[in-house]
Formats: structure tokens, C-alpha cells, sequence
């Protein structure tokens, strides 16, 4: 779907949207389904939020920028979280942002132009003994170097191997 | 029931927190977050004060912290002054193109400022405005992120629904950090244009549309009754007054 | 165990075994059991996915009883393997069981690992051993018998005072006494009141709660059920994390089971008590692990702490009285109920009773989760459970109570860990987080990266709080890049101080313990980085250079391939050097020599 089709899937929205009580404490509910279902927060599915649960826009959007679980950009195909807990990084959490940036091109937050990889760092994932970490979508890698990140890339970038989106 | 504020017994009502006891006894105490529409918010910290109570002093908030009898408070210690010199100093370093925080950054005794690079921004984050705008009615902007990266804004920095252009917010701002561009019968503010309306008895542009229609709504108050600058408005009072004689 | 078994098999399936092939191996085994001619087999064993075994340097494991068989490192292909020669023909497969580096031995048995023998597993006392998602094999090990015991034959506040007596203070770093929390509520006479379980562990490193929450989600039920009896509640919220998606559905599976057989819903074990539990999802939000936070965002706000002058247990959820613990602290309440507060106290020390679940990483040996009874020293956590130092690199510190808390040092190893002893050393306990740090951690960046993550976590509410941070890392940040200034240090300190006793909540007021702490600890450190213009840890990189020691140097070009930049270069059997404008100081090479030939200078 196409950012313009997302944002204008208004019934599809609502749709999720109306499946929660329409109450204020089912709002971070909310944007996690939302999430869920379109990788990002769309701006029309916010404020259909505010208006089914009865709180000003303004404030939604306040709660979508506070938790960093959601986001307002949407996220690659296969987004990449490398975990910054204490453990990790003092394994050299760093040295894998490096290497992503070398071979992605982006940095933390950031999206590839084509839209199929992004980037985030992310506190601890309590993987702390297999560190250091990184998940690509749901799924957890342990010990992680260079090279070995090297190999991840190119699994994914081959073709996109479907079975590994979420 | 009663507490002791700087020595001075004072009298308090349950709910009562020791900042408002202060000011009803005309006693100082220092705020930058406070505004009595509103109540304390607890942001700011400046109006920290020492309590004494059930034998155990701890330095708390005085306009969230809630008064019980016989509470001991000192308005003014030297770990008080030294909590307050250092919050202006970080909030200088942060705003240091506002006129108040200069004035305060001197006041305190700030005589150099040891932190480093300052920018010139003038916002310190005490959402007044953004309390303001919710008492308004319209919720136009809210504090947006978090940490250290946490500012307030309209959603997405856009033109909100929301805004009626009344400029409560930059008002309210003890820090002047609101733009409110008022040019001839435009006004901008919040990356959102407005006509502003003329007042009918001086012609002067004093309001925009939708602030009117907004307090109509809220009001009762028919427009047409509105739209009259503030002195015009006050003169018209005035002028109603005159017919009445004193009795 | 059912009768007409005669294997049991335990596979680790917690969220750092899994991620290392764990569900591939559990997999290969149901697999491998039901192929055709293993009919018999199959009859009689079980194999069971459990929650995390502790060791996760080790896994995934394989543990066989009764024989008491734990496989280390299993990989699926070693299943038929493990299946043919250990079920079938009794005989021990030798390169998976655990090595003793120490006393060069191989242990087949849990229980004489040294790991393990020093433990006392209360809190954690079915993880590991019970298949989570089953309320069978909760009840085969006693579960929901306290339940039974305080809701049929004690008095409310019988349940109270048993809790008060037990001296549990909350593990989730407050260390308040959880008793006197359940009795403030009770004692305030607005109803509804709410149970609330604080499973928001978000301090990097500490994976405590998630294994509990994964591995033992009855637990915390039935903590909570107990008290719901306690103080008269009707509902309950269990707040996880948002990045424990194992510990959502592990805890939703136990829900749905508790309800179907009648722990919870209405009239609990025919009692007048009803209660519910709802799952709430955080949002991402370390901050949300503090109280009043937490709270706030159940309610549907941002995350924001309140001034806590008046307790959640006053005036909490929706302005109600409410009871929030942390999970381990759930987890322990039905252990105190069956076997009594006497039998807790008699374990811990004076003013901290019972045991702590640590997560201990890092740069040691055998990282994973540790129980111990509170007393317990740092060396012997470290050294004798978790094996010490790894790579011949010495000890330097260990980091304890996540970011709120302070780091170590060797002198002080001897400390037996309680609530008080890590507070009067300038750390704290916090949720349990042990990250053990070499020479190879420099002391000023691990105080800058807690720094930057608080930057990011604060809520940003109060000045104190978001403005000094905002200084605290700036200095920091300059000073690990050389631009270290005399007076920072002073700066950093007065800065501190404002914190600590101006913020509003306990994030912002212990926001400045890593720097207090090494600051206390590794002044030295700070000043060679500012007046020295050097990194000893050979971490900072404009204040470090690696170089290779010619004369211990053997030429073995063992570093040569490892170095990410192609930065060594040497011939065979001759001295090799680095290249410093290539090197990034990522520290491969010095881990791969095994002559300590490369230094920091």
C-alpha cells in the first residue's frame, strides 16, 4: 500500500478502531493494533482516535510522540532494532549501528528509500546473555558482529524471505 | 487547621496546598509553572521549600504538596537557594533569549554561566500555554516527545483544526516564546493564518472569526454582543453605568 | 511426575534461548519422538518447553530426569542423537554436557553445577520446571494451595499481617515494605480499589521479571488473587513491557486457564471474592516502570510521574486506593502464604528478607539468572556462581540497579547484597540488574551511556530532571572526546545535588547516581581523561590507541582477520602492528590474542 492508500483507509480504520471500548485508557490499545496492522501510526487513524475516544487531537498525538513503540513515519518492510541495553552495548551495540550505516545508508530512526529496511535502537530486550542483540522484526539474533551482520543483510536483501515478516 | 510557615502561624483548609496557603498570607515563594487558574503543576520545582513534619525534613514542591497540622515549612534555606540558583541557571542556559530569564539569571546570582554553549530559544517547557489552550476549550497544542527532547506544538508542527488564533497561549507565556505575527487584519501564529475581525465601535482589528464564534458557542452570548475590542467594550460598560444613579 | 512415565525432558524455550535455536530444538524432539518407530518411546516421555534455566550463557539446554541429564548447548541436530543414545540406550552424550573450566570436569547433573548449587530458587522456583502455558503442571508443584490457605481459612487481615511479619520488601527497586503497602490500602476506605502487577522491567540488563512472567505466570496471579482477598479488590492489571511479547501471551494463556477453572472471575473457589485481571501492553516507556507513571498511562495519559506526597495506595488508579507491586514481588507472595512468614525471614539478612533474582551480565563467565538469599556477597555471585572473568581480563566493576543505580568496585566485593549495604555504597538494589564490567569498560562512558539513555526515557516534566541531565551528558559527552575541562567535575557534582533533591520523581533523583557513583569510585579515571587527555579502557576514542607489544608479540596472525578494517598488518612468525588511522578501537583484536600482547598505551 502506497502512503497516500494508507492514509486514506478510512474504513479500515475504523474498523480497528471500533473494536476497543470507546474509552480514553484504550488509547495506546489502539495504536498498538494500528500499529500492528500498518507498521506506523497514520495521521487519519489518529484522529479518528481522538474523535471515537473523546480526546482532543492534539493530545493523541501528544501520547503518540511520547511512546516510542509507535511511529509516524512508516517503517521499512523489515525493520531493524538493535538493541542498547547496558550488556549490548558494552558488547559494541555501536559498532553494529556502524556497520548498518555502512551498509544501509541509514542511521537510527531512519528509513531506506525503498522502503524495505529501518533502523532503531531499542532498550534492553532481555536477550542480555546472548548480547549483542538485534531483532529484525519479531525475530532475535544472538551475538551479532560484523560479519555476521553482513550475512543478515544479504538474507534479507536476497529476495526478502517472506516467512520472516512478522 | 494550622501549620508554621517562616515562623509565621498560619491557617489552612484540607486540599490546601503550602503555596497556596503562602500566598493567601502574602508570604514569597518563587514559581515559574504556577498560575492560579490553573493550580500547581509541579514542573518547575523553583517553588521548593523545606518541610518539617512528624520530625523529618525533606525538601518538596509547595505548590503540589498537600498542608497537614502542625507541618513546619521554611520558604527560604541554603539548600533552598542553591536548588533555585541552579534551576534558573540550566533554564538560562536553555532560554537565554528571554527577557525573564535574564532578569532572573541575575537576580539569583548566576555570574557566569559555567554550563557551556546557551541557545537562544525562550521556551521552558512550563505548558501554561498549553493549559491555557485546554481552559480555552480548544486543545490546539500539547507537549510533544519526551526527555530532553520535549517541547509543545501543534500536532505535526501543522496549522491545528483546533486553533481559533486567540493567542491566550502566547498570553499566558511568561517567557514571550509565542510568535503571534499580527500584521494590518492578518494574524499568525502557530503556522496558522487568521483574519482578524474589526471592532465595531473603534474599528480597530482586535479578534479573529473563529474566536469569536467560539466563545459564542461557549457563551450564549450572541456575536453581534462580541464584537467589541476589550476598551471598547469596557468604555460601552462604562457608558451603560452612567444611566444608572446611585441610590 | 505422571506415573507411567519414565522421561521427562525439559527444554529451555525463554526469549535468549529461543533466540539461539531453542523452539527449533524443542521442535526436533516432539519430532523425533512421534516418527514411527519410536511408538514406545513416545508412550512414555514427555517433553516439555519451559521457561528459562538461568545458565543462558549455556543454552538451549536439554535437561532429562529423573536421570538429572542437563544438555548444554543442544542444537536440534543433535536430537536423534540425544534421543538414541541417552533415552534408548542410557548412555550420556559427553560433548553437551556443562564444562567445569575450573575444575576441568564434566557435570551431568543440574545440581552439581556449580552455578546451581549455590542458588536458592524461591521466586524462581518452577522456572525452568514447568511448562508455563500448563495449569497442570502449576498445580503438581503446589500451586494455588496458598491461594486455598488464605481465602478459605484466614481472616483478610490475617493475610496482612502474614506479609508485614514475612519483613518482603518490593523487589522492583523501591524496596518498600510490601505489607505495610497492602495495609495503607486497606485501611483507606474509598472503594473500588485495584491490584496492579508492575511488569514494566525496564532496566537494561535485568531480565528477571520477563522469566517469571514467561516461565511462571501463575505465580503472579495468584500473588495478586491473595491480595485482591487481602484488601477488598475486584480488579487487577498486569502492566508489561512492550517489548515482552513472549511474557503478553504466556501471561493471557494463564489468565484464560485461571478463569476456565475457577482462580479467577467470580466467587474464587466459592468464596465471595470475584476478581479479573487485565493485561495491559506499555507503550515503550522505561519511565512507566515508576509507580505514578505507570498509572497514568493505564489511565490513558502519557507517561508522566505525579508528586508521590500522597501514595498509590491512597490515592492511586483513578484517583483509588491501589496496591502496585513488581512481578518477583508477586511471585513471592504465594511462597510466604504456604510455608509462612517465619520460614521467609529465616532466610536474608536483618533488614532485607528472603531472596533477590539476579540478572547477572556482562563481561562474566556464566551470564544468566541467579537466586540468592539476600547476604549474599558480590564475590560470590560474581566469582564462585558466575565463574568469574572471562578472557584472563580483570575484574573492574560491577553495575547495579540498572540506571537509577551506581557501579562497584573490586574493593568492595565482599558486600554482602541487601537493600541497605548497595545504598550506603552509592548504588542501590534496584530491580536486580548485575552488569559485571573489565578493564576493557571505561568508567566515564559507562556513566555517559546511562546519561544518554535516561536523555531519551525521562519523562521531561520537571526541570530539575530534563534540564539536568541535559547538562550532566553534555559534559559527559565532552570530556569522553577530549574536551574534558577543569571544573566539570565540580559542575557535574553541584549539578547532581539539584537533582537528587529537586526532581520530581525517583527517576530524576537518581538520574545522577552513575556519575556520583564513578565518581566516587574512579575519580582517577576522570581526571586521566581531563587533565591526561587518556582512556585507560582504550574505550574513548580520541583518548585511546591501541598498539601491539613487539616483544611479546609471536607473530601468530591470529588478530590479523578478526580486525574489521584490515588494520593489522605483519608477517608470519614476526611482530605485527596496527594501523592507527584505520583502527575504530572496536577491540576484536585484543580479544582474540591469547599472549595479551595488544594494549591501550
Amino acid at each position: 500500500m502506497s502512503e497516500q492508500e494508507y492514509e486514506e483507509n478510512i474504513e479500515g480504520f475504523r474498523k480497528i478502531i471500533s473494536g476497543f471500548p470507546g474509552e480514553k485508557r484504550y488509547i495506546i490499545p489502539i495504536m498498538h493494533e494500528l500499529s500492528r496492522c500498518y507498521r506506523y501510526l497514520p495521521r487519519a487513524a489518529l484522529e479518528l482516535t481522538a474523535e471515537y475516544v473523546g480526546v482532543p487531537f492534539s493530545q493523541v498525538y501528544s501520547m503518540a510522540t511520547f511512546y516510542r513503540a509507535f511511529s509516524l513515519q512508516p517503517r521499512g518492510r523489515f525493520n531493524i532494532k538493535v538493541c542498547d541495553g547496558t550488556t549490548c552495548h558494552i558488547k559494541g551495540s555501536n559498532i553494529l549501528l556502524d556497520e548498518i550505516h555502512k551498509n544501509l545508508g541509514i542511521g537510527p530512526g531512519e528509513t531506506t528509500a525503498d522502503r524495505e529496511f529501518s533502523l532503531e535502537t531499542v532498550n534492553c530486550i532481555g536477550a542480555c546473555a546472548i548480547a549483542p542483540a538485534l531483532l529484525v522484526n519479531e525475530r532475535v539474533y544472538p551475538r551479532v558482529n560484523a560479519a555476521a551482520l553482513k550475512e543478515i543483510i544479504k538474507e534479507y536483501r536476497g529476495g526478502g524471505d517472506n516467512d520472516h515478516h512478522e | 487547621m494550622e501549620l508554621i510557615i517562616d515562623g509565621k502561624t498560619c491557617k489552612a483548609n484540607p486540599g490546601d496546598s503550602i503555596l497556596n496557603v503562602a500566598k493567601r498570607e502574602g508570604i514569597a515563594i518563587p514559581t515559574l509553572c504556577y498560575h492560579e487558574a490553573f493550580g500547581g503543576q509541579g514542573s518547575c520545582r523553583l517553588c521548593t521549600v523545606e518541610v518539617t513534619a512528624g520530625g523529618r525534613s525533606r525538601l518538596v514542591a509547595s505548590c503540589t504538596y498537600p498542608v497537614s497540622e502542625g507541618i513546619e515549612v521554611k520558604t527560604s534555606t541554603p539548600a533552598v537557594e542553591k536548588i533555585r540558583r541552579n534551576i534558573i541557571m540550566m533554564l538560562y542556559k536553555r532560554a537565554s533569549g528571554s527577557v525573564l530569564m535574564q532578569k532572573l539569571y541575575r537576580e539569583y546570582g548566576c555570574s557566569e554561566n559555567s554550563l557551556g554553549e546557551k541557545e537562544e530559544e525562550r521556551c521552558i517547557v512550563c505548558r501554561l500555554c498549553v493549559l491555557a489552550c485546554e481552559k480555552m476549550g480548544t486543545s490546539a497544542i500539547s507537549t510533544v516527545m519526551r526527555g530532553i527532547d520535549k517541547r509543545v506544538g501543534t500536532p505535526y508542527d501543522q496549522a491545528a483544526t483546533a486553533c481559533i488564533g486567540c493567542a491566550a497561549c502566547a498570553h499566558i507565556c511568561p517567557t514571550g516564546a509565542i510568535e503571534v505575527l499580527d500584521s494590518g487584519n492578518t494574524r499568525t501564529i502557530w503556522n496558522k493564518n487568521f483574519n482578524l475581525i474589526n471592532c465595531e465601535r473603534c474599528g480597530q482589528p482586535f479578534a479573529t472569526r473563529e474566536q469569536i464564534d467560539h466563545v459564542s458557542r461557549l457563551s450564549g452570548i450572541e456575536d453581534a454582543e462580541l464584537c467589541f475590542c476589550e476598551e471598547c467594550r469596557r468604555k460601552k460598560l462604562v457608558g451603560k453605568m452612567q444611566g444608572f444613579s446611585p441610590c | 511426575m505422571n506415573k507411567s512415565l519414565i522421561h521427562l525432558l525439559l527444554v529451555c524455550c525463554g526469549t535468549g534461548c529461543v533466540a539461539n535455536g531453542a523452539r527449533e530444538v524443542y521442535q526436533a524432539l516432539k519430532d523425533n519422538l512421534t516418527s514411527d518407530d519410536k511408538a514406545v518411546l513416545a508412550a512414555t516421555t514427555s517433553a516439555r518447553a519451559t521457561g528459562c534455566h538461568g545458565l543462558c550463557a549455556q543454552g538451549p539446554f536439554v535437561r532429562i530426569l529423573p536421570e538429572d541429564i542437563t544438555y548444554c548447548r543442544v542444537k536440534a541436530a543433535d536430537i536423534p542423537e540425544i534421543v538414541e543414545k541417552t533415552l534408548k540406550q542410557g548412555e550420556v552424550v559427553k560433548r553437551l554436557l556443562f564444562r567445569d573450566r575450573q575444575k576441568k570436569t564434566l557435570v551431568q547433573g543440574q545440581n552439581d553445577i556449580p552455578f546451581y548449587q549455590r542458588q536458592t530458587r524461591v521466586a524462581l522456583r518452577n522456572v525452568g520446571l514447568i511448562d508455563p502455558s500448563s495449569l497442570q503442571d502449576y498445580l503438581e508443584r503446589g500451586g494455588y494451595r496458598a491461594l486455598e490457605k488464605s481465602l478459605l481459612d484466614m481472616r483478610p487481615e490475617q493475610v496482612i499481617e502474614e506479609i508485614i511479619k514475612s519483613g518482603l520488601r518490593g523487589r522492583g527497586g523501591g524496596g518498600f515494605p510490601t505489607g505495610l503497602k497492602w495495609k495503607a490500602c486497606a485501611a483507606t476506605p474509598a472503594q473500588p480499589r485495584y491490584i496492579i502487577c508492575n511488569g514494566d522491567e525496564g532496566d537494561p540488563g535485568a531480565f528477571m521479571d520477563e522469566s517469571i512472567m514467561e516461565g511462571d505466570p501463575h505465580s503472579v496471579l495468584e500473588g495478586m488473587i491473595i491480595a485482591a482477598y487481602a484488601v477488598g479488590a475486584s480488579n487487577g492489571f498486569i502492566y508489561v513491557r512492550d517489548e515482552y511479547a513472549q511474557s503478553v501471551a504466556s501471561l493471557r494463556k494463564a489468565i484464560e486457564e485461571a478463569e476456565n477453572h475457577g482462580f479467577l472471575g467470580e466467587n474464587i473457589l466459592g468464596s465471595a471474592l470475584s476478581f479479573n485481571i487485565e493485561i495491559v501492553r506499555g507503550g515503550g516507556a522505561f519511565v512507566c516502570g515508576e509507580e505514578t507513571a505507570l498509572i497514568a498511562s493505564i489511565e490513558g495519559n502519557v507517561g508522566e510521574p505525579r508528586d508521590k506526597y500522597v501514595f498509590p495506595s491512597e490515592k492511586g488508579l483513578w484517583g483509588q486506593p491501589t496496591i502496585i507491586n513488581n512481578v518477583e514481588t508477586w511471585a513471592n507472595i504465594p511462597v510466604i502464604m504456604e510455608r509462612g512468614a517465619s520460614w521467609f525471614t529465616s532466610l536474608g539478612t536483618e533488614g532485607s528478607k528472603g531472596t533477590k533474582v539476579f540478572s547477572l551480565v556482562g563481561k562474566v563467565a556464566n551470564t544468566g539468572l541467579v537466586e540468592v538469599p539476600m547476604g549474599t556477597t558480590l564475590r560470590e555471585i560474581i566469582f564462585d556462581i558466575g565463574g568469574g572473568v572471562p578472557k584472563g581480563r580483570s575484574f573492574k566493576a560491577v553495575q547495579t540497579g540498572g540506571p537509577s543505580g551506581g557501579c562497584i568496585p573490586s574493593e568492595m566485593l565482599d558486600l554482602k547484597v541487601d537493600f541497605d549495604s548497595l545504598s550506603q555504597a552509592g548504588s542501590m538494589m534496584g530491580s536486580g540488574g548485575l552488569i559485571v564490567m573489565d578493564d576493557r569498560t571505561c568508567m566515564v562512558e559507562v556513566a555517559r551511556y546511562y546519561l544518554s539513555f535516561l536523555a531519551g526515557e525521562s519523562c521531561g516534566k520537571c526541570v530539575p530532571c530534563r534540564e539536568g541531565i541535559k547538562c550532566l551528558l553534555e559534559i559527559l559527552t565532552r570530556i569522553c572526546h577530549g574536551q574534558g575541562e577543569i571544573g566539570d567535575i565540580a559542575l557535574l557534582e553541584d549539578i547532581a545535588e539539584t537533582m537528587q533533591q529537586a526532581s520530581l520523581c525517583a527517576l530524576g533523583r537518581t538520574a545522577s547516581n552513575p556519575v556520583l557513583s564513578t565518581l566516587r569510585y574512579f575519580r582517577e579515571e576522570y581526571l586521566e581523561h581531563i587533565e591526561g587527555q587518556r582512556c585507560p579502557a582504550g574505550i574513548c576514542r580520541e583518548l585511546s590507541e591501541f598498539w601491539i607489544d613487539p616483544i611479546i608479540c609471536t607473530g601468530c596472525g591470529l588478530c590479523l582477520p578478526r580486525c574489521p578494517v584490515e588494520g593489522i598488518k605483519g608477517e608470519k612468525k614476526q611482530a605485527h602492528w596496527i594501523e592507527s588511522d584505520k583502527c575504530i578501537r572496536c577491540g576484536e583484536c585484543i580479544d582474540s590474542c591469547s599472549f595479551q600482547a595488544i594494549k591501550v598505551k
